[in-house]
């Protein structure tokens, strides 16, 4: 008997070698790659898990995660809502679902997922940060013409005009009110929300980071660099052309958060 | 789950490449840590103070870079490229990447030119890992 069980492992052990890894084997190489940053690879392996488990949460957590990193949205909600489908209070998934509807600034259903995940998983660090970050933000209505409207001084057009170059140039105040913009409405109000949201995040990152508060930012594209200047109130952003040489574009922005300060009757 | 792989150097090298960079980044001096974060929040290499948890940090850069890639894309803008956050304390530099995140802590006192300059030539190498190299300035002056 003890020869029998000797020789049926070894078989084993030398037909492992020739027969195709199974589905938890895939996904945990599949991780492995994905912690290097190999996702292509990754993918491959977890669709070849999928096939053979179609059902496993571990392998649709994994798709999620790497339709993420290859910034695919919708088939990666489809993945972790397939993770709730098979345990509902899968605080990953749930985590997963709440940073994608932070992206789509869908800030009511995001608040639910993240209260859930920390229903159960009290200690978790990420869900926490985030949980942290937005639970300060008023909802803001999307619909056109429910957002905030501004209520404070009249401002002089005039006074605040951006310099030669600069361009999209917006101020709005913290909580997304748009207080003045250069653009038309519809844009305005595209290019302030995403103002505020830039400001928020970056704000949060920097309180983590033990750095203090946000005081200015510079984002560099392909064909703008667009400067922030801020106070707890206030957000200023100005965009120039690419070239535009970053002392230039901070001393213009600077010029134009002292006008603003000044026609919004604002000390720095 | 499709994406074009276009992987001219070994993919093994890539977890390397990615701690090299980092490594390179931490030698400037008054850079106090950074991370390399995948944009689904996963950190993939990190350096940071002892005072500084990696986790909250890094689901944070991932969103403020998220935001600035679906932000430029709604705005109908080119994908940024690098950014940077000042405080009274010190400075978060962001990079974007195929793989995610790049991200630099400096304090008050770092110079900032020199560690955008290291980071877009950090950010090009990443590129090469994943295809062609972008153009880098040769000097931070240049920026």
């Amino acid at each position: 008997m003890g020869l029998l069980r000797l020789l049926s492992r070894i078989w084993d052990a030398i037909t492992s070698f020739t027969r195709p890894p199974n589905a938890a084997t895939l996904f945990r190489r599949a991780d492995l790659y994905r912690q290097e940053g190999r996702f292509e690879e990754a993918a491959e392996l977890v669709a070849q898990g999928l096939r053979q488990a179609p059902n496993n949460g571990v392998g649709h957590l994994l798709s999620a995660y790497l339709h993420l990193a290859f910034r695919q949205i919708g088939p990666a909600k489809s993945e972790f809502q397939a993770v709730l489908g098979l345990d509902p209070y899968h605080p990953r998934a749930l985590l997963g679902l709440a940073k994608i509807a932070l992206e789509e600034r869908d800030l009511a259903a995001c608040r639910p997922f993240l209260d859930k995940a920390l229903q159960y998983y009290p200690d978790f660090p990420e869900a926490k940060a985030l949980q942290d970050m937005v639970s300060s933000w008023t909802v803001t209505p999307m619909a056109a013409g429910q957002r905030p409207v501004y209520a404070g001084p009249p401002i002089q057009v005039e006074k605040l005009k951006p310099p030669a170059g600069g361009r999209e140039f917006v101020l709005t105040q913290a909580d997304g009110t748009l207080v003045f913009s250069q653009q038309g409405d519809k844009d305005a109000e595209d290019l302030a929300g995403h103002v505020t949201q830039v400001y928020r995040i970056a704000s949060a990152t920097l309180q983590r980071a033990g750095l203090g508060a946000l005081r200015r930012g510079i984002v560099q594209a392909a064909t703008e660099t667009t400067f922030f200047r801020t106070n707890d109130r206030l957000i200023l952003a100005l965009s120039f052309p690419q070239d535009v040489k970053v002392g230039f574009g901070l001393l213009e922005t600077d010029k134009l958060w002292t006008n603003s300060l000044r026609e919004l009757g604002v000390r720095a | 789950m499709s994406a074009e792989p276009a992987t001219p150097r070994p993919a093994s090298a890539r977890a390397r490449e990615f701690r090299r960079i980092l490594a390179e980044m931490l030698k400037i001096d008054r850079v106090r840590g950074g991370l390399v974060v995948a944009a689904d929040g996963l950190v993939i290499t990190s350096s940071l103070p002892r005072t500084v948890a990696v986790e909250p940090l890094a689901a944070l850069a991932a969103t403020l870079g998220r935001e600035l890639e679906v932000g430029a894309d709604r705005l109908k803008r080119t994908p940024f490229h690098t950014a940077l956050f000042s405080a009274d304390d010190g400075t978060v530099f962001l990079g974007s990447s195929p793989v995610g995140f790049v991200v630099v802590l400096g304090d008050r006192e770092v110079n900032v030119g020199l560690v955008q300059w290291a980071l877009r030539k950090a950010l090009a190498t990443l590129e090469g890992a994943w295809g062609p190299q972008s153009q880098v300035p040769a000097t931070p002056e240049d920026i």
